[in-house]
């Protein structure tokens, strides 16, 4: 021992199979997060519906996945559903057979629950009077969402979307129990070849952290964009307050102003 | 009981009027906010409607373009009846402007694309003709200078006119205030009332719910007093101001001529 609980030869040469690991911790993160989303807006629509019994099952989707620790819908998912006869034999299987498919899947739904409530959050905090504005100037419902609804519950919706964002890439560790090598399976195997707890483990907390940070910055930088209406110096006479001036901005980080 | 002017020759030009409310009711719940209201307004007339809060006087501007729905009577915008038909509602809405009384500009739109917003979206105008649009309006507004400012860096007054010069860009025949000035700094209520005067005197047709009862002076045609869902009055300003012939109605001047 050196007197440091890492070992830097170790640590060194683990380098090319950590990076294969976060590839693998990427995918299991870019695939979800627009899987997810792309779920979440008809569950939300259906969860803000009018008619009820397509907002109680809309509602039932997310207490259900969102109440579901992470791991044991992965189990469902991985070992639940090999069981079923029909689906082995089906075209699905394709997805359903592989540790990788299912561990889209569950991610997928999981985010997915968490996604309709931060587009619901989003939606309701759009103040009605600027609903009541578009409607008075003859924009259609379509148009209302797209143009004014969205953008302002994107606005809204961002520091919340965020935070799910980070903590489900944490979350995505738990895939290696289903034989999937992501950056946390691979630090694991370097511990069971090498005894050493500290270097590899370590190593891939590190590596976390910076992606976790990379896509914090995004968001950043993202919200400091689309809030560029609240910058306090946006000067109106230099034209159109171009993107840049507005990141130059370091406070006002993700405030609207209704 | 409701009196109410008969507008000369209005019921032999029937094309001269802008509107037709007869036997309009409106509840919310049990209340009964409008009360059998008949109205006719004639194209270019001004009108200003005041009334005690609680009145009626902003749910009856607001059925005139189906912010509000009504229940009862019948409700004729240039010729069109307002159903709860959503092709109706929207052919309405490109007739009839409307300014709220808490500005309600998108607050992610620069002045002049909170402008341009529903000429693209309802008429398909290029960016090009509706930013020329826009400009033309806002110069209208005295407010040229402050086209790239976002909402939150303009003044309550500033705002309001960005509003009117949004609701202008429609190019509507009917234009609906409803309470313009009260939310906005005594300073700036000036402002405000002076855009409107030169809109009132361009001929459009205007409904004004106001207490500025100098504006109402002024500019008004006819003025409209409302209480308990009802019309009370509904005479030329002169008289409005000199004669009223109510009770409630020379209370309701005492207290706000005060």
């Amino acid at each position: 021992m050196n007197g440091l609980p890492i070992d830097l030869a170790l640590a060194w040469e683990s380098l090319p199979a950590l990076f294969d690991g976060l590839k693998v911790t990427a995918i299991l993160t870019a695939l979800p997060l627009l899987l997810g989303l792309a779920l979440a807006f008809p569950i939300c629509f259906a969860r803000m519906s009018d008619r009820r019994w397509l907002a109680l099952l809309a509602e039932a989707f997310v207490t259900f996945f969102r109440g579901a620790p992470l791991l044991i819908l992965l189990y469902l998912v991985y070992y639940g559903l090999g069981q079923i006869e029909a689906l082995r034999e089906g075209p699905f299987w394709i997805l359903f057979g592989s540790p990788f498919g299912c561990a889209i899947v569950a991610l997928s739904l999981n985010h997915a629950a968490y996604m309709v409530e931060v587009l619901r959050g989003g939606l309701l905090a759009v103040p009605h009077g600027i609903v009541e504005a578009s409607e008075a100037l003859g924009i259609t419902r379509r148009n209302i969402f797209i143009w004014v609804k969205m953008p302002l519950a994107i606005r809204y919706g961002l520091k919340a979307y965020q935070n799910e964002v980070v903590s489900f890439i944490k979350g995505t560790a738990i895939v290696s129990v289903v034989t999937i090598t992501d950056l946390t399976a691979v630090a694991n195997s370097i511990f069971e070849q090498t005894y050493d707890p500290f270097t590899p483990i370590l190593c891939a907390a590190a590596f976390y952290w910076a992606f976790v940070n990379i896509i914090r910055l995004g968001f950043g930088l993202w919200g400091r964009w689309l809030n560029r209406h609240n910058a306090e110096d946006v000067a109106a006479d230099a034209g159109v307050p171009g993107r840049g001036a507005a990141l130059r901005r370091t406070s006002d980080l993700g405030q609207v102003t209704p | 009981m409701t009196m109410h002017a008969p507008a000369p020759d209005a019921a032999k030009e029937p094309g001269r009027l802008a509107i037709t409310i007869s036997g309009l009711v409106k509840h919310y719940g049990s209340h009964r906010a409008l009360n059998g209201i008949d109205l006719e307004v004639r194209r270019g007339e001004r009108i200003v409607i005041c009334g005690p809060s609680g009145s009626g006087k902003s749910t009856l501007i607001r059925c005139i373009n189906a912010l509000e729905r009504h229940d009862g009577g019948s409700i004729v915008v240039n010729g069109i009846e307002l159903t709860a038909d959503e092709g109706t509602v929207q052919d309405i809405r490109q007739e009839v402007g409307m300014v709220f009384q808490h500005f309600n500009l998108f607050p992610h739109l620069t002045a002049i694309e909170n402008c341009m917003l529903a000429p693209q979206l309802n008429r398909g105008l290029t960016k090009a003709r509706a930013e020329k649009l826009a400009m033309h309006y806002l110069e209208r507004v005295h407010l040229a200078d402050h086209a790239r400012k976002y909402p939150s860096r303009l003044s309550g007054g500033q705002q309001q006119r960005v509003a009117i010069a949004r609701a202008l860009c429609m190019e509507p025949r009917i234009l609906l205030f409803d309470e313009p000035t009260s939310a906005l700094d005594p300073e700036m209520v000036n402002e405000v009332l002076g855009v409107m005067e030169e809109l009132a005197a361009s001929g459009v047709t205007m409904l004004c719910v106001t207490h500025e009862m100098g504006f109402a002076r002024r500019v008004a045609d006819r003025c409209v007093f409302m209480d308990h869902g009802e019309i009370v009055e509904s005479r030329d300003a002169a008289s409005f101001f000199q004669a009223p012939e109510s009770q409630r109605l020379r209370d309701f001047l005492a207290q706000i001529l005060r």
